[in-house]
């Protein structure tokens, strides 16, 4: 599935329409390819009560330029109300976004939205309008956790009437896969459904005999195939929202590859079926902390077996990758055992599950809702690396941007220095009389300003206040070594920048 | 650039010595070269046989002079005269690939009866005309072009791919088949027509490489050896910020570069450091944009100066460090220490097979062939040098291809990896791992650099594929290091 679910055109036939008005008759028409055998909906039907349609106004940061924003773009999706008076969508649909509105379906009434919850992992926000009475007579779903492959399910969209136009589908796939937003891979249906191009279509909403089953995240228009957020995942996702602080899904930490190869096998000393070797442990994190290492073989999770492709037996959906009891059947500060076989014995090794502490991640994966960091001393900008700024270069941007940034961040696991805090760089010089000859410079990664070294731009910006005899000496990790700056020439060049090249602050540390 | 003077000489004797375009036909040679190219998909096999069409001209002692292009990796050169019908059979003498210049000799003396040795000119001026002579588009007929003098800088050589020389453009084409003739002025070689300029942004553009080059190689050559060109192996930069020279103590006067890295290995490794200001080389003032004034007083970079030096010759430069001026003397005992990233002829790719997986070191010429979308086998090739990683490992060593068969069912997902042990022992170069696969062992553990798990493959079952594999898949040969 290769297409994201792209904001859709305006769905503009009459036809439809008027057909609409009967909803037999409706069916017929657009679901030519409809089998015959397809169930007809249950009786208890999702009505428009429980849909709100979510226009979402996003706006990006230029991380070339991360003092502006993008041009905006619009996003319409179905939200789906839910208790205590919040609205689910999907996090993609409201991801930077500067203004949602929130519109009844039916009387076409508006309010503004805010997000009072996100999760990019995995891809769900919840939603409040800001007037309360707004969803007084909405209707809350409740959460179908049962379905299962096979399972036939209602995709929801609404006409421009505002009634509820059904398609059906039919999950085919229940697998652990990567999302969009964020770095998990989680619980996702895969279902088979001629769903069509509609307005509102972001995000629509997957039921079951009027329950919440899912919310569709990609759609694949050529295979009629799409990926859905289950049910469990939200669950996860509501009940962590609850909480005073939203924890979220939590994360292992470490890296394994499949033992198939019965030389690794016999190598590793492996005599019963099943096992994974361990390949990396993320510093810092919970597989780190609980003492698993590189060359463990991982028996069992939370007392399932895992076979030598990772998969425990799900009661529900059968094969199903283990990291699935770890993120989505547990919550941040549950303790989960890894039995492991290490130098040839069974050891059982209890893992304290955490979220991911982002302050330790060296170049961020993402970076949503939020200005990139920056600071510009005499016509420098230093930036800290991230995959947005290098995904700036477009699609093919691990060939395109800079294969020494690429690199730190792609490998930045591997780098277990204690504390090596964020990678500064230098990502580009305005000429000024400050920067004079520099204004060829740009990527380098900065190790040291007047001699502190640099971990973050908060350290750098704290160095930047202490010149040495009038100088600010510049190192990096890279070729040229070292630069110098005049510190009262630099400042003069800082208030020239602002003016002639319009850049109304000189620095982000937020 | 900087070679006015020759030029001035050469044209007030030149009128009168104007050689007819008769008797450049009676100095010009048609090379016909059958050459193989070496396979680096499958190393243990030949190349392709190709044959191609390239020019030359008879210089003095019975010598004939080529672009390297035209007869690297050769297997078989055939030479004729304009107005011979009969090929001679040549053979190559020396052959420069860092300059793109070879000899050759025919061994058959008639071959030189009735033929006029080239001499050598000087450095024609900007914008005066000159004549290519060749074969261009593989005609059978002398060819002649007219072109002026566009410009004259250091250029990139293709041919090698890292090598950078003074380059003379003219405005004439050069197309296939002028590689190796002689660019005339005067009756006199100012250079010989090289390489073209393919893109969208320019027309009519031709490169030749001029006399102090090929007067270089001809001198290098003299002891019979190619000695190559000898260099500094390091990075400079300029020095034109105010504060920096401040900082770094020197006088407002504008000269001066300072050291950014010193390549280990290289002929300043151990004699200049990072942070060095190199002032003077030679005792020529180095300009704060690296260059210096030779000869006519033309700006010219300061590399120019090594350029002109071979190999046990010394360089002397006047430096600042810590703050202190003093002299140091360079002795110029290598040439570039990396040959990675420069592409490699006449020399057959080395590798080794082992279980049907075939370990080769990566350089230019692998890159060529494979293109490996590696992201980390990228990395390493790129940036080999700038981020020191020949510190770490002489060579980068991967796995290349799989011949599959059941003994590496599942190696599948290392291919392109770089391989950093093997049973605990570090591989810095194709050797190592011929070394490390040869010492008997229960399993070899191979590990790779980065994030994965061991490749590992038992002795056993290496040995009874091992026949198999060389049968199924015609591995003549397992190893060439």
């Amino acid at each position: 599935m290769n297409s994201s679910f792209s904001p859709m055109r305006r769905f503009s036939l009459t036809i439809t329409a008027l057909v609409a008005l009967v909803p037999a008759l409706h069916a017929a028409a657009t679901r030519p390819n409809q089998p015959a055998a397809t169930p007809k909906p249950a009786a208890s039907e999702v009505t428009a009560a429980s849909l709100v349609r979510v226009n979402s106004t996003n706006q990006s940061y230029d991380f070339f330029r991360p003092w502006t924003k993008k041009a905006p773009s619009f996003r319409k999706g179905l939200g789906v109300v839910v208790e205590k008076n919040r609205i689910l969508v999907t996090a993609e649909l409201v991801t930077n976004s500067t203004y949602i509105e929130l519109e009844d379906p039916v009387t076409n009434a508006r309010v503004a939205g805010q997000v009072i919850t996100v999760d990019y992992d995995s891809n769900l926000a919840l939603l409040a309008p800001s007037d309360e009475n707004f969803l007084k007579d909405a209707k809350p779903l409740a959460l179908d956790k049962d379905a299962v492959v096979g399972d036939h399910i209602e995709l929801l969209q609404l006409e421009t009437n505002g009634l509820v136009a059904q398609t059906p589908g039919t999950i085919t796939t229940i697998a652990v896969a990567p999302y969009p937003l964020g770095q998990l891979a989680l619980l996702t249906f895969r279902i088979s459904s001629p769903i069509q191009s509609r307005d509102s279509s972001f995000t629509i909403p997957a039921v079951r005999n009027g329950d919440l089953v899912g919310l569709l995240m990609r759609y694949d228009s050529r295979s009629q195939s799409a990926d859905i957020i289950p049910a469990p995942i939200i669950a996860h996702f509501l009940a962590d929202a609850t909480q005073a602080t939203y924890q979220g899904f939590p994360r292992v930490g470490l890296g394994y590859s499949p033992t198939r190869d019965p030389q690794l096998r016999r190598y590793v000393g492996l005599k019963d079926d099943g096992g994974v070797y361990i390949t990396a442990i993320r510093p810092g994190g919970a597989a780190a902390k609980a003492g698993l290492k590189r060359g463990d073989v991982i028996l069992a999770v939370a007392g399932k077996q895992i076979n030598q492709d990772g998969e425990f037996d799900h009661p529900l959906y059968g094969k199903l990758t283990f990291s699935h009891l770890t993120s989505t059947d547990a919550k941040v500060g549950d303790k989960v055992d890894f039995v492991v076989l290490r130098d040839g014995q069974k050891q059982t090794i209890p893992v304290t599950l955490e979220a991911v502490d982002r302050s330790s991640i060296a170049s961020d994966p993402y970076i949503f809702d939020k200005q990139p960091r920056y600071l510009v001393v005499g016509g420098l900008v230093f930036q800290e690396l991230s995959r947005p700024y290098l995904q700036e270069w477009g699609s093919s941007w691990s060939k395109e941007a800079p294969q020494r940034l690429v690199a730190l961040d792609a490998f930045q696991d591997e780098d277990t220095t204690p504390n090596r805090g964020k990678i500064v760089f230098l990502s580009q010089v305005f000429p000024t009389a400050s920067a004079l000859g520099y204004q060829d410079l740009e990527h380098l990664v900065v190790s040291k300003v007047n001699d502190v070294p640099i971990k973050s731009l908060d350290d750098l910006a704290k160095a930047i206040a202490n010149p040495k005899n009038g100088f600010h000496k510049i190192e990096f990790d890279d070729d040229p070594p070292i630069i110098y700056l005049d510190a009262v020439e630099s400042e003069k060049s800082d208030a020239q920048i602002r003016q002639e090249y319009g850049i109304p602050e000189l620095k982000n540390l937020n | 650039m900087s070679r006015r003077c020759f030029w001035v000489l050469c044209l007030l004797l030149a009128p009168f010595a104007c050689l007819p375009a008769a008797r450049v036909a009676d100095s010009l040679v048609r090379i016909q070269a059958t050459s193989q190219d070496p396979n680096y998909r499958v190393p243990w096999a030949g190349g392709n046989v190709i044959s191609g069409v390239g020019a030359g001209f008879i210089i003095d002692s019975n010598r004939i002079m080529t672009n390297a292009h035209v007869v690297s990796n050769s297997r078989f050169l055939l030479v004729s005269k304009e107005g011979d019908p009969k090929p001679y059979l040549a053979r190559v003498l020396f052959i420069a690939h860092d300059c793109d210049l070879a000899l050759l000799t025919v061994d058959d003396p008639n071959f030189f009866k009735g033929t006029t040795a080239l001499p050598f000119g000087g450095i024609p001026a900007i914008e005066s005309t000159v004549s290519v002579y060749g074969y261009p588009i593989g005609g059978d007929r002398l060819s002649v072009t007219r072109g002026i003098v566009s410009r004259i800088d250091f250029q990139p050589y293709t041919h090698s791919g890292v090598d950078s020389h003074l380059t003379i453009q003219i405005d004439a084409a050069i197309n296939p088949g002028n590689s190796g003739g002689p660019v005339l002025q005067d009756g006199k070689v100012v250079g010989v027509a090289f390489q073209g300029y393919s893109g969208d942004v320019a027309q009519n553009v031709g490169y030749m490489i001029p006399t102090p080059v090929v007067r270089r190689f001809l001198k290098d050559i003299e002891d019979g050896r190619y000695d190559k060109y000898v260099d500094l192996s390091l990075s400079y930069h300029s020095l034109h910020n105010p504060a920096m020279r401040r900082a770094l103590g020197l006088s407002d006067e504008d000269t001066g570069v300072v050291v950014g890295d010193v390549f280990g290995g290289g002929n300043s490794d151990g004699v200049l450091k990072t942070g060095d200001v190199l002032l003077a080389i030679d005792g020529l003032p180095i300009a704060s944009d690296g260059t210096v004034k030779m000869d006519s007083g033309d700006p010219v970079e300061m590399a120019e100066v090594v350029e002109r030096k071979f190999r046990g010759e010394k360089v002397k430069f006047h430096i600042l460090r810590d703050g202190k001026e003093e002299d140091v003397i360079l002795p110029l005992t290598h040439s570039w220490p990396f040959t990675l990233q420069a592409y490699a002829y006449d020399e057959k790719p080395r590798f080794v097979v082992f279980g049907g997986l075939v370990f080769q070191p990566v350089d230019a010429n692998f890159m060529r062939e494979h293109d490996p979308a590696d992201l980390r086998l990228r990395y390493y090739f790129d940036h080999f040098i700038s981020d020191h990683l020949y510190r770490d490992r002489q060579e980068i060593i991967t796995l290349s291809t799989i011949l599959a068969d059941p003994v590496n069912a599942y190696a599948g997902d290392f291919r392109y990896s770089i391989v950093d042990t093997i049973n605990g022992q570090k591989i810095r170069k194709l050797d190592d791992l011929a070394e490390a696969l040869k010492k008997p062992a229960d399993y070899y553990v191979i590990e790779m650099v980065g994030q994965g798990r061991p490749l590992v493959l038992e002795k056993q079952a290496v040995d009874q594929a091992r026949e198999r594999i060389r049968a199924r898949y015609g591995v003549v040969n397992e190893q060439q290091l």
